[in-house]
């Protein structure tokens, strides 16, 4: 037994120190995109891009979270129907991936979580609070916890201090702060890079004030951020400028799941030659500062590094392990008797209960905010005042005119 | 010419323009005064109204006492029950005494307290049940001392010849090492989870080794985190047509039911099971290469994070409530076998916090259905890997001790993180002042304060199950309280947008009011410097 410990204990040794360098145990990516309308088309394809990226390197499906506010693919003037390209070669196809090579798989079709309409600021505040009523899907969920590390990525028109969302409402950066503080003192976060590519997109991240978090954005105060180029087929431009050299750098370094690569290299990469505005980096936040967070791997935001066990120790203990589950089921049965006789002894018409393994309960009630009891006492009571107000106007002129 | 005359008149008018009657000015005062009392009495009051957030009061200071670890100051005492039908009851007694300072102490345990209790005396009062039972055999005993653990209850038959009174004293260090052996690692395993909260302060530190440490860290990283409900998802895997059926229900009632019917009664589990065949390996791994040295199919260490095709093979987190727990059973093909890790030969992974990878290799040909006995060994990984990512801990060798230490464990984590919850939501009432908290809130901290006391209670009175039920409610009501769905509002406007709001609507209203109620003021005074 002590002998077969050995060579074990060093493999686990191994193993662990592939699972020490990575102090999260999962990594999920929201991905939002906050315009609507053609002329945005832009915006949905960087959006795809880094939702391809991310889905390349590993994160599956039900751990990212993508919100797209406007459906390129089916828009009546894409003459490319069903199909949302970055680049002018048209190569690749971000919407449904069938793959260019015969023997190589594409990767086929996205999963939106949000779209349209429900990409709002409110439920983007809640998805990252994970305030939902109790109906909630949970694949639409956020369900980090503190070992878990998050990418947000979003893109859409903003300005300083505001990214706008969908034309109609805008999210401030001190709401965005305060989300993020949500999340870490409910310790929803281990981890987080913050990436954003819009018009002075430095601003929306001064002012967050939660730790462990780093921050990047495409242009400082005052400036545009700009598009890389147009296609003339598809009749507007395709990808941003930050978003594609983040892209360009993310698909010739990281082959595979592997790559050593950190997250300094990728911000160097942020030249003014390339991006032509000036991109920035927040590094304070993060505990051991800028060496530290330079010196993280890419990997851990945009891949998903789950450590993994083998467990070949317990091989040799199978038959502890049978013996184990034998002796729990004797005692199961013989409780089980016990239960019969004391029935019959009693005639108690009641059935066995076998039924340990229960169903998932269901019973949290469904909680619709608009029509909790209390809102509709709150309304009542604003209307009648305003009816009041309005009768007091009314009553006033007509004294007015008899006067 | 008229017009000429009218204007005329009209300037005369103006020059002899007689002062004011008095009840034109007080007309007008009155005029004044009852727009404002309009606009102080009613409009400001419904604007307050109005535009003002519910805020429910919260017990701040039990939070934080809570939050702080000052409410609770955990505590495990431990119940030994002795039963030495060889001793006389005298003997026993002063046995029993001479252990329970032995073991407490104890320099590896901080948070328990153990009491030995023979059976002479637990017998008049029901206390509470004990975690071990040691049953010392003196008469017929071997030369050497011996202890053994049975795998199926609570109990520890010893075994120590005993020839003069004075070995008794000898006994007790052998038991005492025994026992301390046994409840060492869950000692080890309360301080790694108190250690970096507040809960710890006042508890004499426990110095753990790194390994120790490590190890533990790894255990508490591989198990999933507390949730009342989990699901576990069967599904079989293979790259073919065959086999294309297994015979899971029998299997699961044979491995795997057993070891969930003592867990439920902390968690709830549900169970499904699912076959897909023609199933392929995702493009970004390596797959499966011929190492013709060891004559077998080898899968690079690196490739098992991916090895499961998260895009394709349908394992959907999504089913019910709670998070799902999966296993997977790949059964290679008949020409890519055996299918086995290059590093180490073994067969199969944890994903910590995902699940358990299981390769089934079995040498004869493809059958169509697998067999109970087929799946007989990779049932027992999978009873292993489900036992270690629900946080079973490894030892001591008897299940049943495992399961009540699990449930102390588990207590004692939902106590701290409902506390830590409690004080995160303290702190975000004081911080964020324009966020609402409504009375439903306060109603589930309430709860919650009044759960947590009570599982407090329970742990140091030694009722551990009532403590874990409790502490169960309590965490289940605080994150009620915390994800409270309408404590969500655009919180920040800034000054601009205030300006920007209100200047339009109450510009055009707020500047005739106050220049004719700034007029007005200055009449009135000019009028008493007159008349003074």
């Amino acid at each position: 037994m002590r002998l077969f410990d050995l060579p074990t204990a060093l493999l686990a040794l191994l193993a662990s120190s592939n699972v020490v360098s990575a102090t999260h145990t999962s990594n999920w990516a929201v991905l939002v995109s906050t315009s609507k309308f053609w002329f945005n088309y832009r915006h949905m394809a960087n959006t795809l891009s880094l939702y391809r990226t991310v889905k390349r390197l590993g994160i599956p499906d039900s751990q990212i979270i993508l919100m797209l506010p406007d459906d390129m693919a089916c828009n009546p003037r894409n003459s490319f129907a069903g199909s949302v390209f970055n680049d002018k070669s048209r190569q690749l196809d971000l919407y449904d991936d069938k793959g260019t090579l015969e023997h190589m798989a594409g990767m086929g079709g996205i999963e939106v979580d949000y779209r349209g309409n429900e990409v709002t600021v409110e439920n983007f505040i809640r998805l990252l609070t994970d305030r939902w009523p109790a109906s909630h899907p949970t694949s639409k969920r956020l369900m980090t916890d503190d070992r878990s590390n998050i990418l947000i990525y979003m893109t859409g028109h903003g300005g300083n201090e505001f990214l706008k969302f969908q034309d109609s409402e805008e999210i401030s950066s001190f709401d965005l702060a305060d989300a993020f503080e949500q999340m870490w003192e409910k310790k929803r976060y281990h981890e987080m890079l913050f990436m954003i590519d819009t018009c002075q997109a430095n601003t929306m991240y001064p002012a967050f004030y939660t730790p462990n978090i780093i921050a990047t954005g495409s242009s400082a105060k005052d400036q545009s951020s700009y598009s890389h180029h147009a296609d003339q087929d598809v009749g507007v431009a395709v990808i941003d400028r930050w978003t594609y050299y983040n892209l360009e750098f993310l698909e010739t370094r990281l082959n595979s799941t592997s790559a050593d690569v950190r997250l300094g290299e990728l911000f160097d990469y942020y030249t003014f030659d390339r991006v032509h505005s000036d991109a920035g980096v927040r590094y304070d936040l993060f505990p051991g500062g800028e060496g530290a967070a330079r010196d993280r791997r890419v990997l851990d935001f945009f891949g998903s590094v789950q450590g993994v066990e083998t467990d070949i120790s317990h091989g040799t203990d199978a038959n502890d392990w049978k013996k184990d589950l034998e002796s729990l089921k004797q005692i199961w049965e013989r409780q089980e008797e016990a239960v019969k006789e004391s029935n019959k002894t009693q005639v108690v018409k009641q059935g066995q209960s076998e039924a340990t393994i229960k169903p998932a309960k269901n019973s949290r009630s469904a909680l619709d905010m608009a029509q909790k009891g209390d809102d509709w006492v709150k309304k009542a009571a604003g209307l009648g005042s305003l009816v009041v107000l309005g009768a007091a106007w009314l009553a006033s002129s007509a004294l007015a005119k008899s006067a | 010419m008229e017009v000429k005359d009218g204007e005329a008149e009209a300037t005369k008018a103006a020059a002899e323009l007689s002062p004011e009657k008095p009840a034109t000015i007080w007309a007008r005062r009155l005029i004044i005064a009852a727009f404002w009392l309009v606009v102080v009495c009613l409009g400001l009051p419904h604007w307050i109204w109005t535009t003002s957030i519910q805020r429910s009061d919260l017990p701040l200071d039990s939070m934080n006492a809570w939050a702080e670890g000052k409410a609770c100051q955990l505590h495990y005492p431990l119940h030994i029950g002795l039963t030495a039908p060889d001793l006389d009851p005298e003997h026993a007694t002063s046995f029993a005494s001479d252990l329970e300072a032995l073991l407490n102490g104890h320099q590896s345990f901080r948070l328990h307290h153990f009491h030995v209790q023979t059976e002479h005396s637990s017998n008049d009062t029901p206390g509470p049940k004990q975690v071990l039972n040691v049953v010392l055999n003196t008469a017929s005993a071997p030369k050497t001392p011996q202890a053994t653990l049975q795998s199926w209850g609570p109990i520890l038959n010893a075994d120590h010849q005993v020839g003069r009174p004075e070995d008794l004293k000898q006994v007790a260090t052998f038991l005492a090492s025994q026992i301390s052996n046994i409840f060492e690692d869950e000692s080890a395993a309360l301080w790694h989870l108190i250690k970096d909260t507040p809960f710890a302060n006042g508890v004499q530190p426990l110095a753990l080794s790194p390994e120790k440490s490590s190890a533990l860290d790894r255990r508490m990283t591989r198990a999933f985190k507390y949730a009342p409900a989990y699901h576990l998802t069967f599904s079989m895997f293979t790259p073919g047509a065959a086999p294309s059926a297994w015979d899971i229900d029998k299997a699961l009632e044979e491995y795997i039911s057993p070891l969930l019917r003592p867990l439920s009664s902390i968690s709830d589990f549900t169970i499904d099971t699912q076959v897909q065949l023609f199933a392929s390996f995702s493009p970004s791994i390596a797959g499966p290469a011929f190492n013709a040295e060891k004559n077998h199919w080898t899968l690079h260490y690196g490739d098992l994070t991916g090895f499961v095709n998260a895009a394709e093979w349908p394992l959907s987190p999504s089913i019910g409530e709670g998070p799902t727990i999966n296993f997977v059973l790949y059964v290679p093909s008949q020409e890519k076998k055996p299918l086995l890790i290059d590093e180490n030969d073994g067969s199969s992974w944890i994903i910590p916090q995902w699940g358990g990878v299981q390769i089934h290799n079995a040498p004869s040909a493809q059958p169509h259905n697998l067999t109970l006995d087929d799946l007989r060994p990779d049932m027992l990984i999978f009873a292993d890997q489900l036992a270690g990512l629900l946080g079973v801990p490894p030892s001591p060798p008897s299940l049943s001790l495992r399961m009540s230490s699990l449930t102390r464990e588990r207590a004692t984590g939902l106590i701290l993180s409902a506390s830590s919850t409690l004080g995160a939501l303290s702190r975000l009432t004081l911080k964020l002042t324009s966020i609402a908290i409504p009375d439903s809130v306060a109603k589930s901290v309430d709860e919650t304060l009044h759960r947590l006391d009570q599982a407090c209670t329970n742990l140091r009175d030694g009722h551990f199950q009532l403590a874990l039920e409790n502490a169960r409610i309590a965490e289940t009501e605080v994150e009620k309280a915390f994800f409270e769905p309408s404590m969500v509002g655009q919180v920040y406007f800034p000054e601009e947008h205030k300006v920007a709001v209100y200047v339009p609507l109450l510009g055009p209203m707020a500047v005739p009011l106050i220049m004719s109620g700034i007029k007005e003021l200055k009449k009135l005074r000019e009028r008493k410097q007159k008349a003074a």
